[in-house]
């Protein structure tokens, strides 16, 4: 039998965890197994929230500033959206391709619910496209084109339980393409006192964004660069859409961190890091983290090396002497940047090597020895 | 743009501009840049063409594509038996507005009576179901030809073409020797034509990626890419009906009877023979053209820039039998 690596993808999230939730995941994997999967020629379809009718059967998209105007038959760049006779329907909802327990370091999320876990999910899909996309046998592909299987929102946030999980996280592809199954899968988890997340590259409109906020404990956002140029060559967005989704996250209210991968030459400049860090202190506050992560050679750029960790540690100072508190590097395990440390007093609060907590001193969300409080979701 | 008939272009090729087989590079030769052969093939909207108008047009527009006697003729320098050719069809508008099956089965007999096995011969689209609502029948092995989906087998790593970076199915990538796109003449909602050129989108993973500014330059970067351009032999039109707006689904208000089949080993110059068709017919009921309406056709400008036909009017040949 032959299992390409799209398939694999379920197998092994299905494998790594079946000790812990084995009947959804045996289930999962014996549909791989087989070859088989939900996601035949006749895909499950919802109509999608966030579109309008156009002229002549057409629609557009509303969901993401792409704004797709997609005519019958077609689908929009996500891929996962299909227009099908004048409406607009998400091919997605409900329909997992990729399913695992993380811990919440993994997303990360540094400040929130430190050692726990997050069930973490994923559909196929992008809407973007990034040249360096470190899970693009997802994102990159249509729902028919990988392994998936009936998920849907109820039954996600049981196995989770299940798991022992305090949290979900939408992850691993776009959760933006499949925004409704994250809305759905977030008021599932409120209901039963799971803590819903998402992991996002935050390129959404903001009416959709405000619609869901509110459900969600906590976002991750991966700020991919602070030039427009970077996002139109090499991720085919666009910054400013996701300038103001971190406005909007922070103005609701809801637990943000950001990450930024520094890819070898393309974002890396410290004139480049010193804009992005002034501009986070200016617009959100000291108080967001920012974690600096090494880029690996993948995808469509496989010809830059690995992002060296001197440039990652000169954006960890340029990042701390912009005033932010909490400035993380990340894929450096046992890097003492992936600590955190109390801004006020310097002792280390949290101590981490990868995605484990070797120590956690917090009390009740302060710091032990000066009671400074750090902000973040801590119960 | 100039009309010739096949013993005109013939004569102007030269005698045995065809002779011998597809062997080796034999069929590089017989390659006719802004060549665009035409045949007749009149059907009322829904139904049939009837074998035998199908034969007859689709050996008439493909001997006039490279001045051949006949259709067999014009098979023999295009295919070797060593190959084996991969047929695409379009048929994402389902059963009125895809390649018809008549004439799709009237190009693999002329193939096959040019010496390529039968079993060398595969139909294919980008699903089972896609070619079943377009009335073809699946038939993994055997004769008279093989048909079948991709069924999303791909190659496992993308492969970048200009702007495009893309898994190829292994169809083309691996299991085809030989290539032809055989499309319909539809309009296109955002890259103002679908005929021969766009349907190689239907070969990689991932088409809604390039549909931004008209598909341009992501048309010609997909036809570019070398599993199609050094594979490529043949563009066929089925024009018998064609649509000038409202595509690229079906949609009835849009179509009309062009009464023709295309042939051209130019996919540049069968995609401007079509483009050419459909601003006819647009101007013909008082609509504007695709530029004016928004989608104007970018992308064979690029293809030709890229090397892979001719996109000047003056210099298109429109051949008839």
């Amino acid at each position: 039998m032959s299992i390409d690596r799209r398939k694999m993808i379920v197998l092994g999230a299905a494998g790594a965890a079946a000790t812990i939730h084995s009947p959804l995941l045996r289930a999962a994997a014996a549909a791989a197994q087989r070859g088989s999967s939900a996601a035949g020629d006749e895909l499950p379809a919802r109509e999608a929230s966030w579109y309008k009718k156009l002229d002549e059967g057409r629609v557009e998209c509303e969901l993401c500033p792409q704004a797709c105007k997609v005519a019958d038959m077609e689908r929009g760049m996500c891929g996962v959206r299909e227009n099908r006779g004048g409406t607009y329907y998400t091919l997605v909802h409900s329909l997992a391709c990729s399913i695992h327990t993380d811990p919440i370091e993994k997303k990360p999320l540094f400040h929130v619910l430190p050692g726990e876990k997050a069930f973490s999910f994923s559909t196929a899909g992008c809407n973007v496209e990034c040249k360096f996309c470190q899970n693009w046998e997802l994102s990159q592909f249509r729902p028919e084109q990988v392994q998936a299987y009936n998920l849907p929102p109820e039954r996600l946030v049981a196995a989770a339980r299940r798991n022992g999980a305090r949290l979900t996280a939408a992850t691993y592809g776009e959760p933006v393409v499949f925004w409704e199954y994250v809305r759905d899968v977030a008021i599932a988890a409120n209901a039963v006192g799971v803590k819903p997340t998402v992991v996002s590259n935050g390129f959404i409109k903001e009416k959709a964004l405000r619609e869901v906020l509110p459900s969600l404990s906590a976002i991750k956002v991966d700020l991919k660069s602070f030039r427009d140029e970077f996002y139109r060559k090499q991720v085919r967005g666009e910054l400013e859409p996701v300038l103001k989704s971190l406005q909007v996250i922070k103005e609701i209210g809801v637990w943000l961190e950001i990450v930024v991968l520094l890819v070898p030459t393309l974002n890396d400049s410290a004139a480049e890091v010193s804009d992005l860090c002034t501009w986070v202190r200016a617009k959100l506050g000291p108080d967001v983290p920012v974690h600096f992560t090494r880029f690996h050679p993948t995808y469509r750029l496989t010809d830059l090396p690995p992002t060296p960790v001197a440039s990652l540690e000169r954006a960890w100072k340029i990042g701390r002497d912009a005033g932010l508190n909490y400035v993380y590097l990340g894929n450096v395990p046992g890097h003492p940047g992936e600590n955190t440390t109390c801004p006020r007093c310097g002792e280390i609060l949290i101590r981490r090597v990868g995605y484990q907590i070797l120590s956690n001193r917090l009390v009740n969300g302060s710091c032990p020895d000066c009671q400074r409080s750090i902000p973040g979701v801590w119960s | 743009m100039t009309r010739l008939t096949r013993r005109e272009l013939a004569l102007m090729l030269g005698a045995g501009a065809l002779a011998g087989t597809a062997e080796g590079s034999t069929w590089k030769s017989s390659m006719r840049p802004g060549v665009v052969g035409l045949a007749e093939a009149r059907a009322a909207l829904g139904k049939p063409l009837g074998l035998e108008t199908a034969r007859l047009a689709m050996a008439r527009a493909l001997a006039a594509s490279v001045g051949a006697e006949s259709g067999v003729e014009a098979a023999a320098a295009l295919f070797s038996p060593r190959d084996v050719v991969g047929i695409k069809v379009n048929c994402l508008a389902g059963k009125v507005l895809s390649p018809r099956v008549e004439l799709v089965e009237a190009l693999v007999d002329l193939i096959a009576e040019a010496g390529v096995d039968r079993g060398r011969i595969i139909v294919f689209e980008r699903s089972n179901r896609e070619l079943q609502r377009a009335g073809f029948t699946i038939r993994e092995s055997g004769l008279p030809y093989r048909c079948i989906g991709t069924n999303n087998d791909y190659d496992r790593d993308p492969s970048t073409s200009g702007a495009i970076g893309s898994c190829f199915a292994r169809m083309v990538s691996t299991t085809c020797s030989a290539l032809v796109s055989f499309g319909v003449v539809k309009d296109h909602d955002l890259s103002g034509v679908s005929a021969g050129m766009k349907n190689w989108y239907g070969v990689i993973h991932n088409p809604n990626k390039y549909h931004d500014n008209g598909c341009d330059p992501y048309i010609a970067d997909v036809a570019r890419h070398p599993f199609i351009r050094n594979k490529l032999r043949l563009t066929v039109l089925d024009g018998a009906i064609a649509q000038c707006h409202g595509g690229p689904a079906y949609r009835q208000s849009g179509v009309f009877e062009l009464g023709m089949v295309a042939a051209s080993t130019d996919p540049v110059a069968a995609d401007l023979w079509a483009w050419q068709e459909i601003e006819s017919e647009r101007a013909r009921r008082g609509m504007p053209t695709l530029e004016a309406a928004g989608r104007p056709v970018r992308f064979l400008a690029s293809a030709a820039k890229a090397g892979l036909g001719v996109d000047d009017p003056e210099k298109l040949l429109m051949v008839t039998a």
